[in-house]
């Protein structure tokens, strides 16, 4: 699974939303009004799943889905 | 307090969610109470409660994404939040949500969730805590929640006050009404005791009956072999609001929030005031307040703690209060039959006692079977007894020695009920 479709997944499934409902290029806040809390959990678990640190303000809620898999790209990559 | 209405109810308790299950299965005096099924118990000295099951196929409105992060005392407050407001034949866009507030009483929070989160802190550390904790677990948090479903934003508040805390939340929920400040109020409580920690707290206070044995037959009030109450979760919210208003827009008019009282017996932190006379002073303030003749009181929901502190103490209060008279009221505790559902205990008996007026049915206090000599009024044992109802008053008791008493009037100007929905057939 390539680190797009990883980044995807567990933004589905940490947020409990449809596939439909993640829009690549659109901020996390305006596509699917996530809040503060729910990006704690969502930091959480991609530092557990790609085993890396996330510093703050790296990834907030007005971030899109294609930032963070940048980030994790890169974070990976230098890991 | 003047012309205070409730127009619409909810329940969730271990009977039934919706008032017509709850109806349905109460009216003749069954036991829901069982051993608990959630966790392991076994080593608790008392391990029986009144369960709900079947709470998710309620919650249409409440998401996967939603549910994960509350505790489920607020999934029970906004599931009979929905019912309350559906009852009443509410559509919140036509009220304007500033105006509109939430009363809701609780004793202990959201264990279910904090438990959870607490052994992760200790097995995986700082970093394996929900981050959804903090918001999940505090006693308002139902407030919160209910506030955030709907978009209310008017005056509001949450009462912790033992099992008295919801009777407060509706009292304090209708003087604010009646005061101008709100034009509806959402008004109840919730509480979740049935989780390892909750559960343990109550049984070291040694609050609860250790009939583990024969679960049906453990919550005794009034009875000479009781031993305890028997917890139960579940929630009971209603709508309150200003009779002119609920008559322009053709509201279920159920009863009348006519007097409240509220005060302290100042006496120990476990057991009651022998007398019952803070208690009975509660009743006499609640009954002046609604401008209630002593004779019209035709029924009163009891507090029926099950210890013999509560029970003499409670009984007495009523004796000293109505006198000869005391014996000819029916006094019963209908929560003998699905447990003690702490700080939400008070708004499910207001709903009760509506019920018993809307069908002329007092419900029985059940496992009465051998009287306490000092406790010799009558508890409608056993058996559910019919009777026209107009007025009717409801006790609360807490730990610590807190008294509450509400004085309500029954709305319905002679119909005839005939089914619980929508409740338009008690319109005035």
């Amino acid at each position: 699974m390539s680190v797009e479709q990883e980044v995807q997944q567990i933004i589905i499934q940490t947020l409990n939303v449809l596939p439909e409902e993640l829009k690549i290029d659109e901020r996390l806040y305006d596509s699917l009004g996530v809040d503060s809390t729910e990006m704690v959990e969502l930091v959480i678990v991609l530092e557990k799943k790609f085993g890396i640190t996330i510093e703050d303000k790296q990834i907030t809620k007005f971030s899109s889905p294609r930032e963070i898999i940048m980030l994790m790209e890169q974070k990976r990559g230098t890991a | 307090m003047k012309d205070i209405v409730i127009t619409g109810m909810g329940v969730a308790a271990p009977p039934g969610i919706g008032t017509e299950d709850f109806w349905h299965n109460i009216r003749d005096g069954r036991s829901f109470v069982g051993p608990i099924s959630r966790f392991d118990s076994s080593l608790y000295p008392s391990r029986i409660a009144g369960q709900i099951n079947g709470l998710e196929s309620y919650s249409e409105r409440l998401s996967p994404r939603l549910l994960k992060k509350i505790d489920r005392f607020s999934h029970m407050a906004l599931v009979t939040s929905e019912l309350a407001l559906k009852d009443a034949s509410i559509d919140l866009h036509n009220f304007n949500l500033n105006r509109t507030g939430i009363f809701m009483g609780n004793t202990l929070g959201g264990w279910l969730f904090a438990e959870t989160e607490l052994r992760d802190l200790h097995v995986e550390g700082r970093e394996g805590v929900s981050p959804y904790m903090a918001s999940a677990w505090f006693p308002a948090a139902p407030q919160g929640q209910i506030s955030i479903l709907y978009g209310i934003k008017g005056y509001s508040k949450t009462v912790i006050a033992d099992r008295a805390g919801s009777l407060m939340a509706i009292a304090y929920g209708a003087q604010i009404l009646a005061r101008g400040k709100l034009d509806l109020v959402l008004a109840g409580g919730t509480e979740a005791p049935v989780t390892p920690y909750a559960l343990l707290c109550c049984n070291t206070y040694d609050l609860l009956s250790r009939k583990n044995d024969a679960p049906e037959t453990a919550y005794a009030p009034f009875d000479k072999n009781r031993d305890g109450l028997v917890v139960a979760e579940g929630a009971g919210i209603v709508t309150l609001e200003r009779l002119d208003d609920a008559r322009k827009r053709n509201a279920p008019l159920y009863a009348k929030i006519c007097g409240f009282y509220t005060n302290c017996d100042g006496h120990d932190r476990v057991v009651f005031e022998p007398e019952g006379l803070a208690l009975a002073w509660a009743i006499e303030e609640a009954l002046k307040e609604a401008e209630f003749d002593k004779d019209s009181i035709d029924y009163i929901c009891a507090d029926g703690a099950a210890n013999a502190s509560g029970d003499i103490s409670e009984t007495r209060a009523i004796k000293k209060v109505f006198g000869k008279r005391a014996k000819e009221i029916p006094v019963s505790a209908p929560k003998s039959m699905f447990g003690n559902l702490l700080g939400a205990q008070g708004s499910v008996d207001v709903i009760t006692t509506v019920l018993s007026m809307m069908f002329n049915n007092i419900c029985p206090t059940i496992n009465h079977r051998n009287p306490d000599p000092e406790c010799d009024l009558d508890y409608v044992p056993n058996k559910a007894q019919q009777k026209d109802i107009k007025r009717a008053l409801v006790i609360s008791r807490g730990r610590g020695g807190i008294n509450a008493v509400m004085a309500l009037e029954r709305l319905r100007n002679g119909h005839k009920p005939t089914t619980l929905t929508g409740g338009n057939h008690y319109v005035s």
